[in-house]
């Protein structure tokens, strides 16, 4: 053994993570491409090549249509709810006050309750006869909803529930808002400026490189990770309201035997969410929040 | 001076209150008596509490089996979850400051590939393994450090160990792995509970892997328990409450040994405080 070492090398330590992507990200990323090129259908071991058939029947698919409309929907109102609740309660309760840490352990609560468990408890909450927000609601004089029973209201009550879930991106939040300066808000303070122009000319422009990326995150995560609420939930009903994109992506695989059909629905899955998230950005470009 | 104090506790209070509802709920609902008609109002309190759904719990399913598998699952989980992201977050630390930009970069857009990408053919490979109906595939996530989240905690709280008492053990002729186990760890034990707590309940909570790859009754996870529970019972609503606090108690209570860090007036500096603490 020599004396004389050589600097530490970062790469030892980064080689099982990289060989893990490699095995477990990139290896199946790119089988996946291939096989969206078969017949294959996960019983058999001979997959053939069937070129574009499985486009074609993308095509063609209506309930694919469905699924994406469902999808859509959802994006559309959970990603703003979700991040409008993380971004307010994490600037609203990031400043130390005394009980501090309670206030955001309540918040932080819901997310650390299993999907599964999450799921079975809406269905308890969400319930028309005996659950807790029909009764809220008959406080202030309202009838209630038939929630999951209604296309509509089914769709609502799985944003409502996945509002509640948003402790990673409030924790990002909390970190990132401590690190900002101090002394710029006392200047501010000095100059006249009140809590909504420091909010709107201070907080908010700093912070926008980490709201961006949650905004980002959390697409992703809505779009393709909210399966198991969904599953357990609704399972797509009622009439395919709730048949997000993951869900028949699972149905097709590991249900109908579909299995090259859904690699293919699965690329369709990242090239959707490869668009919102371009267009997402290009507007955030244009609003010059990233400059 | 009222205003300012209903900026200060009340507006929080009322948000607090709102995200615990859920849980409360969950609490309420297990100790109502089966069978009783729906409530009139809305019932923050039970009005006949009892335990009796807690009690039928085992009797009509393999309760204890399947916490016993949850178990052993974490087990093993975890630690290779603690294991993963703090080699790899001592690797960045260690990363000249542009390669460690870029590695971040790659990383964060590692974190943009969702799990449904992979569904399909990573359970393929598992098949041709042989290695479906048993918890080999549960352990991929660990493997990956469940999310690049963590990899990232484990970094930053890594940067607060000096450079020069990384050279200076290097001089002294201590080994890499030596340095990584007995100096830098040891200076970041609360990012390492808080990355175990996470990894807990992800591991904990997980449904997914196990509903793709287990497929024998008594390997059954808890949370599949769970959902078996539903389909057996799908109006026994205190039994599945009960269910459901089962399945949530455990990682209330792991996740309130980590609130003191994550969630502290100034999580950063609560990670990186272990040397000094």
């Amino acid at each position: 053994m020599s004396r004389v070492r050589r600097p530490l090398t970062p790469w030892a330590f980064l080689a099982p993570y990289a060989a893990a992507v490699v095995l477990l990200v990139v290896l199946p990323a790119v089988l996946n491409v291939g096989y969206a090129f078969t017949d294959h259908t996960g019983l058999t071991r001979d997959p053939r090549f069937v070129g574009l058939a499985n486009v074609r029947r993308l095509l063609a698919d209506g309930f694919l249509l469905d699924s994406l409309r469902a999808s859509l929907f959802h994006l559309a109102l959970a990603v703003p709810v979700r991040l409008l609740a993380a971004v307010g309660l994490g600037l609203l309760l990031a400043a130390p006050r005394p009980g501090g840490r309670w206030f955001r352990t309540a918040v932080y609560l819901p997310t650390v309750i299993p999907d599964v468990a999450l799921a079975v408890l809406f269905l308890w909450v969400l319930n028309p006869l005996y659950g807790p927000l029909n009764q809220l609601l008959r406080l202030v004089g309202h009838p209630g909803y038939t929630w999951l029973a209604d296309p509509t209201t089914a769709r609502l009550g799985v944003v409502l529930m996945l509002a509640f879930p948003i402790g990673e991106g409030f924790i990002v939040v909390l970190a990132a808002r401590r690190m900002l300066d101090g002394r710029l808000y006392e200047a501010a303070a000095l100059e006249g400026c009140g809590p909504f122009g420091q909010l709107r000319r201070i907080t908010l422009p700093l912070l926008a490189p980490v709201l961006v990326l949650l905004a980002v995150r959390d697409t992703i995560l809505t779009l393709q990770v909210n399966f198991v609420p969904a599953y357990v939930l609704t399972d797509g009903r009622p009439a395919n309201a709730t048949l997000y994109l993951p869900v028949y992506v699972f149905d097709q695989i590991f249900e109908f035997s579909g299995f090259a059909y859904g690699s293919t629905i699965t690329i369709l899955l990242t090239v959707v969410t490869a668009a919102v998230i371009t267009g997402l950005l290009i507007m955030l470009r244009r609003w010059r929040v990233l400059r | 001076m009222r205003r300012r104090w209903i900026g200060r506790f009340v507006v929080p209070a009322f948000f607090a209150a709102v995200f615990a509802a859920p849980l409360w709920f969950m609490v309420v609902g297990s100790l109502r008596p089966a069978g009783l008609p729906p409530p009139r109002g809305v019932e923050l309190l039970p009005t006949q509490p009892t335990l009796a759904a807690y009690a039928r719990l085992p009797e009509l399913m393999p309760l204890f089996t399947y916490l016993a598998n949850s178990a052993l699952v974490v087990a093993v989980a975890v630690p290779l979850t603690v294991l993963v992201a703090s080699l790899t977050g001592f690797g960045l630390r260690l990363l000249t400051p542009t390669a460690r930009r870029r590695t971040v970069l790659g990383l964060l857009a590692l974190l943009l590939v969702p799990v449904t990408a992979v569904w399909a053919t990573r359970f393929e490979l598992f098949r041709l393994a042989g290695v479906v109906d048993t918890y080999v595939p549960l352990l991929a996530p660990a493997l990956l450090a469940v999310s690049p989240f963590l990899v990232l905690l484990y970094a930053w709280s890594f940067g607060g160990v000096p450079d020069t008492q990384l050279q200076a053990a290097r001089l002294e002729g201590a080994g890499w792995l030596t340095i990584w186990r007995r100096l830098a760890l040891p200076q970041v034990r609360p990012a390492t509970l808080a990355v175990a707590v996470l990894a807990f309940t992800f591991h904990w909570s997980n449904f997914i892997d196990p509903l793709l790859y287990l497929t024998s009754g008594d390997r059954y996870t808890y949370p599949l328990g769970l959902r078996f529970l539903l389909l057996l019972n799908p109006t026994d609503w205190p039994l599945l409450m009960a269910g459901c606090v089962v399945a949530t108690a455990p990682c209330v209570v792991v996740f309130l040994l980590a609130q003191r860090i994550l969630l502290d007036d100034n999580p950063l500096a609560a990670l990186r405080s272990g040397g000094h603490g």
